[in-house]
């Protein structure tokens, strides 16, 4: 017996041993992140919140500047064709697409986070920086939820974070119509406005504050309200005809929150209105001095708004962002915008849409010139094409000439319109001057920091003037004030009724797609020219394509194609001025042809001059190109049957695209 | 005993045959004995003690004994001695002679001490009988003579040995049979009758004795393996001209798979044990690498400090190192000391590189016209106007110089020379040497006492680039040191410490990038000097290179081993090993400022490739212990043989890595951090970079193995391994992983009888294991959310500055564990023909389970990446052989191959691929499978075209793209559809895709031939890959794509062309379909552009001379020997040359890399 107990003891000990062993190798073997800090830890104290904000603000429209940002539309035409408009090019993608959540999930997991912590006093730091971090948040996820209206429409609307539960996102991926995401957009807007402090807490206007969150507001606004009026009835709004979110059940029989859509589009007007009027009534505008800026001693304020270093000073600037070459915070606008913009040039219809200075339209003043030169058409003409249309022998840079790679210092006799280099490309004849810089040292490839303006309160005037002529039929007195001073600036006749009384829908449906809505020229003469201010006040900023969706304007070309064209270059004096520079003409010779047909037109056509150009034969439209389609995989992933349609995912595809990947439009 | 026809020479145990052999092979310094007499030539030999703990002792345990206290070898003929004798003794310590004399009293028994061995045969008894007397002389194949042959007649115990000479004389009967036999050669008999003379010549006995191979904790008999292990010595790395040890093993050994990934000098390349053993995306499948026990890098060891390199293949073999080793192990033993004289080696060889495959571009009138081509094909005006092209063509012409015009808009400033540039420039030449040099240097130095040994070498390897502007260059010093010593009968210390140093040297943008652009972005019509004779860019890479800066990496490694043996009771060792590291890395760049020159020659800063000059320095240092403790014990009863062994094994790794960097260099060409200012490019003070962190992990295992065999004939061998990682939570840490192995080898079996005479080794061999894999790559804490926070970074600034940023954190799967690797492995291993033939057959199935996959598809709300977790799986299944032959001649050529074969090939057996979509994984699919069209042929005419678009009535080719022309490619309708499109890619919707081929490599091959004669040797050495496909879009390929993706080689020449008077005339017939920009309709994937990337590669050639011994001894040398060796002398493969056949799947895949090297090198070997 004792025997056997020394056994077992040794027996016991043993294992208490090993088991110590392993213990003790356990305990080595617990190791956490020694450098990282664990989720537990952050977003407790106000200078983390204020870091996961500010990795977020390049989400901010164009903040990367970039130049010919509305390219691809009747305004701009770069070399390559766009697919928005021919046949059969744009398809069903198999992945990816505009579907996607990431910058709405990193949104909702700082607000998920921080918001019951902010109700329990569980954050460290001052109650107003919390809260304007906070309000922040809010806005950005209205912004990315804004980028989702305007190419899907009807999106998810979620507020929360989801674990990897298959059965919980595929319930979660319901579409809402697209008037619920509006409505959600502007709540966090408004959530925003009164999270945010009054002013810029950076003194300098890098940082955002209520005021934008109100220009945000009246863009959304005025968005959501023309949308559901023009497309009112059809597949592309809740409840119209062929409404693709009726087969669904869980939007079947939908009801809109104010009874009907003619209840909505006016809500959506008013609060646009009310918001636009905050902005607009508050911010001035930058004086136009109407110099065209050449040399040394040479200034304009209006002009070098748009691309001088420092954006502060500028009252219409509300919030800009600024660049930095020794931090390697970098754009190429000066170098884009001092040479060809990246082969993308302005389009005849975009400078014919200016008013002369006498307010009428080219074809009825007697101060036009004529499209001979570009010279002779910007003559008496709206500053804004004036001062921003490059000119031959224009002298564009003037300090520290030859410290830059790019940027052409003097403007060529004639632009070079057969370049097969897009950074040397002329490919209209009509360059953009806007966002070029004067300085050649900032005109090296890729080094740019000049400073990116972001929201500029002309916008809100131009909003203002839109959404109430388009809620109330009429223009009130701050309507009247805001148009005004937007003319005043470009150094136009101020009385816009001398405009609309000038102007003729037929003339202007010629080159201005935004003449119709539906099919039909605007009956309208008032409306079409509240739209060409927007046109002309927003040369190249990019809202061109977002406007010509919204006002349903690109229906015509389904039955008549459109030909892009540049500027008059046949039965001028041009061709023989280029033979004098030394360029050789083309046409016609297939495939040696460098420029298009006289026989087809007098007028440059970018994309006709190569018969196999796939837009050869002029740009025409779908109807499902109002939107974009989603990816197949998206339908997949939400469906367990095995059909083709995956008729149980709660996602359905957008109206006219099919339900097949690589597949173009249905109509 | 064992029964030993023809393998009459059995060895008790050794380390060191191969040295044996050579030993043996050098035969002048054989000493000698005569009959009868005992002659201690090495009176130092004699002299050496030994314990013994009874009195009496088998022959048997007395010489394991003297093996096991000495450095000797005791080498007989197991007919000779009846080692199961016991010899009393009266003494139980003495001198290792002493105990040979009483053995020598009692039994019949002779012995000789040469070098390390004691040769123990039959005493030779002269009976004097009145026959004749025979003379003779015994050489070897050589015609050297034999010095100490054993000449016996047969069936008696009559017998003498040769002389110094050779000779011998014998009074035998007049019909007697002499048997002439010596260690190492196969023993011959010869019929004296009617003759007084007699000539012998005796035959080397290739492999006679049994090979001990290096396993997991120990060592093993190759005889009584179990599992799949294969093993090389130091000769694969002897006559290499290698810059690291992965080159020298690519193709020695099947199922060893190594790639070359780049030609960099300090690339290494990628290596892998039977195939692809997980696609895990965030774990890897590296086998371990092991020195002397330690983990560590194969490429910063001196390739000439290696004595061995066992490489475990399946779990049997490897699942004692548990988690570490579950995709195979590299086991790398060097060099020790030897008990003697002290050694001298010197070495070196001197290299030259010539660069292979590098491409040839085209020049530019070809290149202009090119482009112009597919501009206008895509629908846009050409990019060159003629006027440029008739510049292009004078300057080629040498009607015109200069190369490129001012800029127009900037007349001071030479133009944009995409637009304005008219020159001719072949880039490559211009920054590429097609010859570099190489010397590498060797000094080892070996030999000791009884008690005490010593190796220490010292080897210097000195590489230059081929980079022409700014050179690139490598240098390595690598010393090792190893004691080995005996303190008394019961302890062993050993001690190790190996050193290298790396230097690494590069321009600051000579990078993976740089290729690519250069490939893409560097057109012939560009310049490289302006007329002024200056390097301009805008840009050009040829002045970054030469005037950016230079990148530097310096590394130092110190690995420091220490075992210590105890061995209380005969039979049983403690083993303790401490095993210690530290590593320091210190990578420094510059980036310089840069000039161009202006029209009148005068500098200006080009910032192009970098608006900022700057510094920067990046430390990382680590640390690493691995401390193993095990004992052993073993025991022989009655036939049975047991072994087992026990242990435990930790592992900690520190890492700290700290970097700081500065903008402004304040003196053009100066490069320490304290020389910058802190202003970026525009004279703005910014401030500098730093960062830093501290990083661990840990393991532990516990690890047992049993070894049981019956009379060499059953054998069995169990492991048993549980362990614990840092990398998972407690409830997933520990992990059990169990492996056995069976072996039957029946040429010991009664049964065999007689066929041993022929087949002296038949082994059947099976082996079943399971192994984790923990290796997360460089996650560390993949079971951690961390905050992605980032220091002062924001891409937006505030008041000018740049902000912290945090962003939300990831998900991740709390449940992450273990990946299981369960093997099973059957082999077969014979030696025949007396062990002139060796054949091994491998065949094994590996399954990869729980893999840490790619995360499961979910709908995208989820707004994140979904978590990884173990949810994948895969299956490699593979055959090996080797099959090798040595013989030598009659007339002394002496000529050997081997030949090893091995495949392997992986399937998908699980993959979490809803949408099974064909071009990622799916569950069943084989890996590498390559997903196209099959293409019919390219349209000779438009009418062609328009009938086969008329063929396919719903659609035509739309789907792929548009304007189809002469010159295009057709594709085939494979479903009938009436339209070429893919479907959606998916399972059951392919469209008209289908599997046109597989990219794995398949049936690796590696073949020695050697061939050696009076002191003359030669080898070759091919290596290869018989089947594989390769696909790839890559503008390399196909030539340029866009204006900016424009490469063009000489091959792209052979484009569609339906002119006659195109300026590279009429092709019709090309390979290529026409130039077109911008539409990639032309290069979908498809069965005709399918590559063909197998291939056979003259890897090594080695000529050596070794001077004769009598000349050298005149020297005081032991040994000279003179040598060429040539590397990639040759390929054969039907592969474009646009690639080489090692590196094309390597990242960047499918583009210009660094090139691979044929190297051409001279050196000799001194031994003193």
């Amino acid at each position: 017996m004792k025997q056997l107990s020394i056994m077992k003891l040794k027996y016991i000990s043993k294992i208490l041993l090993l088991s110590g062993v392993l213990t003790a190798c356990n305990d080595n073997l617990e190791i956490a992140p020694p450098s990282s800090v664990i989720p537990e830890n952050y977003l407790k104290e106000e200078s983390q919140l204020d870091s996961y904000i500010i990795k977020r603000y390049t989400d901010l429209p164009n903040a990367g500047g970039g130049v010919g940002l509305d390219n691809n539309t009747d305004n701009e035409a770069g070399m390559g064709y766009s697919t928005l408009y021919t046949e059969g090019d744009l398809k069903v993608g198999e992945t990816g697409g505009e579907w996607n959540f990431e910058t709405i999930y990193q949104i909702n997991y700082f607000l998920e986070r921080v918001l019951p912590a902010y109700k329990n006093n569980e954050i460290q730091g001052s109650q107003e920086n919390i809260e304007h971090y906070i309000g922040e948040a809010y806005f950005l996820r209205a912004l990315a939820y804004f980028n989702k209206l305007m190419t899907l429409g009807d999106f998810p609307i979620v507020r929360n974070t989801f674990t990897d539960d298959i059965q919980q996102l595929t319930e979660a991926s319901k579409r809402m119509p697209r008037n619920e995401v509006a409505r959600f957009i502007i709540s966090d807007l408004d959530s925003a406005a009164v999270l945010m402090k009054p002013t810029a807490p950076d003194g300098k206007k890098n940082r955002m504050y209520k005021d934008i969150c109100y220009l945000m507001k009246s863009r959304v606004a005025l968005f959501e309200g023309t949308w559901l009026k023009y497309f009112k009835g059809t597949a592309f709004v809740p409840n119209g005809e062929g409404w693709p979110g009726a087969t669904k059940e869980y939007n079947k029989g939908y009801e809109y929150p104010s009874g009907n859509i003619d209840n909505e589009i006016k809500w959506f007007l008013e609060q646009a209105i009310a918001s636009a009027d905050m902005v607009a009534s508050k911010y001035p505008l930058t004086e136009n001095s109407g110099v065209v800026m050449q040399g040394v001693g040479d200034s304009n304020p209006y002009v070098e708004m748009f691309s001088v270093p420092d954006m502060s000073g500028y009252e219409e600037i509300l919030l800009w962002r600024d660049f930095d070459r020794g931090k390697g915070i970098l754009h190429n606008r000066p170098v884009d915008g001092g040479t060809t913009c990246t082969g993308i040039g302005l389009t005849r219809g975009m400078v014919q849409s200016y008013l002369m200075n006498d307010g009428l339209p080219y074809y009825a003043s007697s101060l036009y010139k004529g499209d001979d030169s570009s010279q002779d058409i910007v003559e008496g003409r709206d500053d804004r094409i004036r001062l921003f249309l490059k000119q031959p022998g224009m002298v564009n840079i003037w300090l520290n000439v030859g410290q830059g790679t790019h940027g052409n210092p003097v403007e060529a006799e004639v632009p070079d319109i057969t370049n097969g280099s897009a950074q040397y490309r002329y490919n209209t004849g009509y360059q953009c001057r806007k966002y070029w810089y004067w300085d050649h040292t900032y005109c090296n490839n890729w080094q740019g920091d000049t400073g990116v303006s972001i929201f500029r309160a002309a916008e809100s005037y131009l909003n203002y003037i839109e959404a109430y002529y388009e809620c109330y039929g009429y223009l009130d007195s701050k309507a009247d004030q805001y148009w005004r001073a937007l003319r005043r600036r470009a150094h136009i006749e101020e009385d816009y009724n001398k405009t609309i009384q000038a102007t003729d829908m037929s003339k202007e449906a010629e080159l201005d797609w935004a003449a119709y809505s539906g099919g039909q020229i605007l009956s309208d003469v008032t409306l079409f020219n509240i739209r060409r201010e927007r046109r002309n006040e927003f040369l190249s900023e990019g809202f061109r394509s977002t406007d010509l969706k919204r006002w349903r304007s690109m229906d015509q070309m389904m039955l008549k194609k459109y030909h892009i064209e540049g500027f008059k270059l046949w039965n001028t004096d041009l061709p023989e001025k280029y033979a004098a520079n030394g360029y050789k003409l083309i046409y016609d010779q297939d495939p040696n042809s460098n420029v298009s047909s006289p026989f087809v037109s007098d007028y440059l056509r970018p994309y006709e001059i190569l018969k196999n150009n796939r837009a050869y034969g002029g740009y025409g439209w779908h109807m499902a190109h109002y939107l974009s389609p989603i990816a197949m995989q998206h339908f997949m992933i939400t469906s367990t049957a095995d059909d083709e349609s995956y008729s149980d995912s709660p996602i359905y595809q957008n109206p006219y695209w099919p339900v097949k990947a690589n597949y173009p439009a249905e109509k | 005993m064992k029964r030993k026809a023809l393998l009459q020479l059995f060895i008790v145990h050794n380390n060191s045959i191969k040295d044996f052999f050579r030993v043996m092979r050098i035969s002048l310094f054989l000493l000698f004995v005569c009959v009868f007499q005992l002659m201690a030539t090495d009176t130092e030999a004699q002299n050496a003690v030994i314990n013994i703990r009874q009195n009496s002792l088998s022959i048997k345990q007395l010489i394991k004994e003297i093996e096991r206290q000495t450095d000797y070898l005791v080498v007989f003929r197991n007919q000779d001695v009846d080692v199961n004798k016991v010899i009393s003794f009266q003494k139980r310590s003495g001198k290792v002679s002493e105990y040979l004399d009483e053995i020598y009293k009692n039994t019949n028994l002779n012995y000789v001490f040469e070098k390390n061995y004691i040769t123990l045969s039959r005493k030779v008894e002269v009976v004097n009988q009145d026959k004749k007397k025979i003379t003779g002389k015994v050489t070897d194949q050589n015609g050297e003579s034999v010095i100490g042959a054993s000449v016996v007649e047969k069936g008696t115990t009559n017998g003498t040995m040769t002389d110094i000479d050779g000779f011998f004389t014998l009074e035998v009967e007049n019909a007697a049979v002499l048997q002439i036999s010596y260690i190492g050669y196969r023993t011959k008999d010869m019929a004296v009758a009617g003759k007084n003379n007699i000539q012998v010549q005796l035959m080397e006995d290739m492999q006679a004795l049994d090979e001990v191979v290096v396993v997991g904790f120990g060592t093993q008999k190759k005889e009584n393996l179990t599992g799949a292990v294969s093993q090389v010595t130091s000769e694969a790395f002897e006559g290499r001209s290698v810059s690291n040890v992965a080159q020298a093993l690519q193709g020695a050994m099947p199922g060893l798979n190594i790639s070359q990934s780049q030609g960099y000098l300090d690339a290494s390349p990628s290596i892998n044990i039977r195939g692809i053993g997980t696609i895990g995306e965030d774990s890897s499948g590296n086998p371990l690498v092991l020195i002397d026990g330690m983990e560590g890098d194969m490429n910063r060891l001196n390739p000439q400090d290696i004595e061995s390199v066992s490489v475990l293949k399946d779990a049997a073999a490897s699942s004692i190192y548990g988690s570490r080793a579950p995709f195979g192990v590299i086991l790398i033993t060097t060099k020790k000391g030897k008990e003697g004289k002290l050694s001298i080696n010197y070495n070196n060889s001197f290299r030259w590189n010539k660069a292979i495959n590098m491409p040839k571009p085209v020049d530019s009138y070809t290149f202009a016209t090119y482009f112009n081509e597919a501009a206008a094909n895509a629908g846009t005006a050409g990019y060159f106007s003629a006027e440029r092209l008739q510049k292009i063509k004078d300057f080629m012409d040498g009607k015109i110089t200069g190369g490129i015009d001012p800029d127009p808009n900037n007349p001071t400033r030479w133009g944009d020379p995409y637009v304005y540039g008219y020159g001719n420039t072949n880039w490559l030449d211009l920054i590429f040497d097609d010859t570099v040099f190489a010397h590498e240097h060797n000094v080892s130095i070996s030999g000791g006492t009884e008690k005490l040994q010593m190796y220490a070498s010292a080897n210097y390897l000195g590489q230059d680039g081929y980079i022409r502007l700014n050179p690139e260059t490598n240098q390595r010093i690598a010393t090792n040191l190893k004691v080995t010593s005996r303190l008394n009968d019961y302890i062993s210390i050993n001690y190790g410490m190996r050193f290298n140093q790396i230097d690494f040297e590069k321009p600051t943008f000579f990078t993976d990038n740089m290729f690519s652009n250069l490939s893409r972005q560097s057109w012939p019509t560009m310049i490289a000097y302006d007329p002024n004779g200056y390097l301009y860019s805008s840009p050009s890479w040829a002045l970054p290179l030469q005037d950016g800066g230079r990148h530097r990496k310096k590394t130092n490694e110190t690995t420091q081993q220490l075992n210590i043996v105890v061995e209380p009771i005969k039979g049983w060792k403690i083993i303790g090993d401490v095993n210690y590291q530290v590593y320091q890395e210190r990578v420094h760049e510059d980036i310089q400022k840069m000039y161009n020159h202006d029209v009148n020659g005068v500098p200006y800063q080009y910032t192009g490739f970098s608006s900022n000059s700057s510094v920067s320095e990046n430390y990382k240092g680590t640390k690493y212990l691995n401390i193993n403790a095990y004992t052993e014990y073993s025991k022989r009863l009655n036939g049975h043989n047991f072994k087992v062994m026990g242990g435990f094994q930790s592992e900690q790794f520190w890492q700290d890595v700290t970097n700081a960097g500065r903008l402004g260099i304040i003196v053009d060409g100066m490069d320490a951090l304290n020389a910058t200012s802190g202003t970026d490019g525009s004279g703005k003070i910014t401030p500098p970079t730093v960062g830093g962190s501290y990083d661990k992990w840990a393991l532990a295992g516990f690890f047992g193995r049993l070894n049981y065999d019956y009379k060499g004939r059953y054998l069995l061998e169990g492991n048993l391994r549980y362990d614990g990682t840092s990398r998972f939570r407690s409830d997933k840490r520990w992990k059990l992983f169990p492996s056995f192995s069976v072996g039957w080898n029946m040429a010991n079996e009664e049964f065999w009888g007689t066929l041993s005479d022929y087949i002296s080794t038949f082994k059947l061999r099976g082996s079943y294991g399971l192994l984790g894999n923990q290796n997360t790559k460089e996650k560390w804490y993949p079971t951690y959310l961390t905050m992605p926070i980032e220091a002062a970074n924001s891409a937006w600034l505030i008041n000018g500055n740049q902000q912290n940023t945090s962003s939300a954190p990831g998900l991740i799967s709390m449940t992450m564990g273990w990946e299981i690797v369960k093997t099973t492995n059957i082999g077969f291993d014979a030696n025949a023909l007396n062990n002139r033939m060796n054949l091994s057959l491998e065949w094994f199935t590996r399954k990869t389970e729980d893999m840490i996959g790619p995360a499961p598809e979910m709908p995208v709300i989820l707004g994140t990446g979904v978590p990884k977790t173990n949810n994948t799986s895969l299956r490699t299944n593979g055959w090996e052989l080797t099959l090798s032959w040595r013989d030598r001649l009659k007339n002394g050529l002496g000529y050997n191959a081997t030949f090893n074969l091995s495949d392997a090939r992986t399937k998908i057996l699980e993959y979490p691929n809803k949408t099974g979509v064909v071009t990622s994984y799916y569950s069943n699919k084989n890996y590498g499978e390559i997903w196209g069209y099959e293409t019919i042929g390219i349209a000779k005419t438009q009418e062609e075209m328009d009938a086969h678009l008329a063929s396919l009535p719903n659609g035509g080719q739309d789907a792929i793209g548009n304007n189809w022309a002469a010159g295009d490619i057709m594709y085939r309708d494979l479903n009938g559809d009436g339209k070429i499109d893919s479907g959606s890619s998916t399972h059951g919707d392919v469209g008209d895709l289908k599997v046109i081929g597989n990219e794995t490599p398949r049936y690796l091959f590696g073949l020695n031939l050697g061939v050696d004669y009076k002191g003359f040797d030669v080898s070759v050495f091919f290596q290869g890959v018989m089947k594989r496909d390769y696909y790839t879009s890559s503008m390399d390929l196909w030539g340029a794509t866009s204006l900016w993706s424009a490469t063009l080689y000489e091959q792209h020449k052979d484009y569609f062309r339906n002119d006659e008077n195109h300026i590279l005339g009429l092709n019709m017939d090309s390979y290529y379909p026409r130039p077109l920009f911008d539409t990639d309709k032309n290069r979908k994937t498809q069965s005709r552009y399918l590559l063909n990337a197998s291939y056979i590669r003259l890897k090594n050639v080695n000529i050596g001379y070794t001077l004769p011994t009598s000349l050298i001894n005149k020297l005081k040398l032991q040994n000279l020997r003179v040598y060429f060796v040539g590397e990639n002398l040759w390929t054969g493969t039907a592969l474009t040359d646009l690639f080489d056949p090692e590196t094309i799947s390597s990242d960047p895949a499918g583009m210009m890399k660094y090139p691979m090297s044929a190297t051409y090198s001279f050196g000799l070997s001194v031994t003193y």
